[in-house]
């Protein structure tokens, strides 16, 4: 196959720190090309050295066999380069035809001349299979959809090589199953597509070739047909990955309850409508569904942040009567909230602030409920806590921003675990974090459900819910879909529920 | 009462010539809020556009002069604001505070330096009324609407100049992406950066001109409080007009016929303290924000700094 893209020996320095070093990449044409590596492995540095952002230190791009310099996004685009950036690049209150025309040059008119624009948009549209209403706001579009006006945007700008970075995070099985069927025509057309993902299940399935990166440098481009995940996995982490497997068990006495809870259920994205749950002490209840189908309000219900409309809460066989954070912690509560650096962390505290935030007022770390710090008891806790989670930091004296994912990660759940709460929620526990980081934390929920904990874990992320969860229930629109055992689950089935099928 | 009915012909020709002045600022605020910058200084932009306005005037006595020096005047004071806020990142309320408190100072200094610390004030001149020949013979309608200063109309012509800009041109769809997700903006080749200093030219130049037509076309007079305001009510038209011009022109209207209203019971209840009725306007305005939700509708990145991606 003919030769698209070639960048030769690749190196980026930022200050003594080597993003990339000596890396290689070749994209043939009409190939699906997987860039697969751990979070800093160096697949974002060099997608910002390709399409213009950075500018490499050392080495060489070429493009259909000729050295080129891209020196800005523009030039990239000049080169038929387009991105599909991860978090999408779209104006919520535009249509969709005028994100894709938005800074183009494609039609050089002063004037936007709707009618040419659009049909011009609309022959790529039914060529590659790309279905959208160019009408619609992006605001009302599905997550899918909009996708497609980013794929859309990327081709009307002529693009031969198109990155797409995490493309399947947000997207539903049936929506991932429609953007594979988008790539095979891209590529059957003689495009090109860089892949970046670490789901391993749609990486075999889809590449014709991976290159895996490791610590910045490329370690090898492998030829899908000749290796399996396994392999992948392997080269990618450096050393044999064992998966780590845990035991189903089953509950003990129900600890939480949730009886027809609504609160907002108008609301598609963003309220819960009816739903039953219960978590007994001792297992993990799994909430599968894709991001932003009431996650986050379940999540602020069973943290006593907000108050359900109608419906009630149980506890222990108690109605709980009041919803208030205060109170629900002194019951013994963890919460792993979904967004560390907004909900669970004061960032520029130190680490060992963090640690104590939920007990400030006890004797333990202060005299007079809060008055008077104790800080060499705060300072003893927190150099217990460090070594006994290995939050890797240089002084637990240091902020909690200036910590990686991981780490702050680690914080909140040596936070959270302290005093083994009765109930521990986990919101995207491992959102963003790397193998290592992800392993320690899985087996830390496990163990505290081993200790009697019930625990309710919410993730977009299905294979995390089917690795860690005893029950499974999936949320779609606010209402729970389903719910399955967390033995031998019917994946297909949950696959459809959480489509709301 | 009777006084009052008899003079409203007076009061919608007074009307339409205090909308000029909201209307040039408002529209100037419609280009800052689109790139993302509610400048609230708009009434330090007004006072320095109406002092140098009235001093270039009074000097050379070309009014036209006056008007293009009070532009470059708002332009000068609000690139302080585009530096502050843009570059620098200051936060933009803070700034605009600033730019409020300085724009007066600088005028009042200035004008003790030239015009000396009598109690007098200078009087100096208006533009004349430019009647537009038949139109502005028709009964009722014409002397409101067709018998007003040439900066009148061009206020006026200015609501669909800028309506089609950002309805129909690229450039405009262009420059509003930058007010609602500069990061996207820029992906796509658009400079926000760039975009949000033009505004910010925009922007000083219509308000500076806005303050220029106080002096040039109403008062004839520089004194310190000849804006009165009338910034703040550019701003909350902004709002009421759910950032449209042509939205900005009826709150504007409304606004000036407010402000006309007042003058006209100033006169006809001369009994009545005139504090009174000057408040009639700003009352109108904190009375149409609290029934209107002013977090609708507007852009999105409005009034957030704008982090060009580093490392």
């Amino acid at each position: 196959m003919e030769e698209m893209l070639r960048m030769e020996g690749i190196s980026k320095r930022f200050g003594t720190f080597y993003a990339n070093r000596g890396v290689n990449l070749d994209i043939r044409r009409g190939e699906v090309h997987t860039l697969l590596g751990e979070n800093g492995a160096g697949k974002s540095t060099l997608m910002n050295i390709l399409i213009g952002l950075y500018q490499p230190t050392e080495g060489k791009i070429f493009m259909g066999g000729e050295e080129v310099h891209i020196t800005s996004p523009a030039v990239a685009v000049e080169h038929g380069i387009g991105m599909v950036h991860q978090h999408f690049m779209l104006i919520e209150a535009m249509t969709g035809f005028e994100n894709i025309i938005l800074g183009s040059k494609v039609n050089p008119s002063a004037l936007i001349e709707e009618a040419k624009d659009k049909k011009a948009i609309m022959e790529l549209a039914d060529r590659y299979g790309l279905e959208v209403d160019l009408d619609l706001p992006v605001s009302e579009m599905s997550i899918g959809m909009q996708q497609r006006v980013e794929i859309l945007k990327v081709l009307y700008r002529g693009a031969e090589l198109l990155i797409l970075d995490e493309p399947t995070a947000v997207l539903t099985d049936q929506e991932v199953e429609g953007l594979f069927e988008i790539l095979k025509s891209l590529t059957d057309e003689g495009k090109s597509v860089i892949f970046i993902s670490h789901k391993m299940r749609e990486v075999t399935r889809i590449s014709n070739r991976v290159t895996v990166l490791r610590a910045g440098e490329s370690v090898e481009t492998l030829e899908m047909a000749d290796t399996n995940g396994q392999e992948l996995s392997d080269l990618m982490i450096g050393h044999h990955y064992v998966e780590s497997t845990y035991k189903k068990v089953d509950g003990g006495k129900p600890v939480l309850e949730i009886k027809d809870v609504s609160y907002h259920p108008a609301e598609k994205h963003g309220g819960l409508k009816n739903v039953d749950l219960t978590v007994h002490a001792g297992e993990i209840v799994g909430i599968a569904g894709i991001d932003g189908n009431g996650q986050s309000q379940l999540a602020a219900l069973v943290a006593g942040l907000i108050a359900p409309e109608s419906g009630e809460v149980w506890r222990n066989g108690e109605k709980v009567a009041v919803f208030s954070p205060e109170d629900f912690i002194d019951q013994g509560l963890g919460n792993i909230p979904e967004d560390r650096n907004k909900m669970g962390l004061v960032g520029d505290m130190t680490v060992a602030q963090n640690l104590i935030l939920k007990e400030t007022e006890s004797d333990r770390f202060s005299f007079g409920h809060g008055l008077w710090l104790k800080s060499k008891a705060i300072q003893e806790f927190a150099d217990a806590k460090r070594e006994q989670n290995d939050i890797r930091c240089t002084s637990v004296n240091q902020t909690a921003r200036s910590l990686s994912g991981g780490n702050q990660q680690k914080v909140i759940l040596a936070r959270e675990l302290d005093g083994d709460p009765e109930v521990l929620i986990a919101v995207y526990p491992t959102r963003g974090l790397d193998i290592g980081a992800t392993n320690f934390i899985h087996d830390s929920i496990v163990a505290q459900r081993d200790k009697g904990c019930a625990v309710l874990l919410i993730s977009a992320d299905f294979d995390e819910v089917l690795k860690l969860s005893d029950h499974i229930a999936v949320l779609f629109e606010g209402e729970i879909m389903g719910q399955y055992s967390g033995e031998n689950p019917p994946i297909d089935q949950i696959s459809l529920a959480m489509a709301g099928k | 009462m009777d006084v009052f009915l008899g003079s409203m012909p007076d009061v919608l020709a007074t009307t339409i010539r205090m909308t000029v002045p909201l209307l040039f600022v408002a529209l100037g605020e419609l280009f800052s809020e689109r790139a993302g910058l509610v400048n609230i200084g708009l009434d330090g932009l007004m006072t320095i556009g109406a002092f140098t306005g009235f001093v270039v005037g009074y000097q050379t006595g070309n009014l036209w002069l006056g008007v293009l020096c009070g532009a470059v005047a708002g332009i000068a004071v609000n690139l302080i604001y585009a530096f502050c806020t843009v570059s620098l990142r200051v936060d933009q309320t803070v700034t605009g505070m600033a730019i409020n408190i300085l724009a007066p100072g600088i005028a009042t200094f200035a004008y003790k330096v030239i015009f000396g610390d009598g109690s007098t004030l200078v009087q100096g001149t208006t533009m004349d009324k430019l009647a537009i020949p038949g139109l502005s013979a028709i009964p009722f309608v014409g002397d409101i609407l067709f018998n007003q200063t040439l900066l009148a109309y061009l206020a006026y012509i200015a609501v669909p100049l800028c309506w089609f800009y950002f309805a129909r041109t690229r450039g405009g769809l262009n420059f509003r992406s930058v007010g609602e997700n500069p990061q996207a903006a820029e992906t796509l080749g658009i400079d926000a950066i760039k975009t949000k200093y033009l505004a910010s030219i925009v922007c000083g130049a219509l308000a500076g001109i806005g303050g220029a037509f106080l002096t040039l076309c109403y008062t004839s007079t520089y004194a310190t409080g000849v804006v009165a305001g009338r910034g703040f009510i550019a701003l909350a038209a902004v709002i009421f007009g759910r950032w449209s011009s042509v939205g900005i022109l009826g709150a504007t209207l409304l606004f000036g016929f407010f402000d006309a209203v007042q003058i006209a019971l100033q006169v006809s209840a001369p009994t009545v303290p005139y504090q009174f009725f000057a408040m009639i306007p700003y009352v109108f305005t904190i009375v149409a924000l609290f029934f209107f939700n002013a977090q609708k509708g507007g852009p999105k990145a409005n009034g957030k700094p704008y982090f060009r991606e580093e490392r």
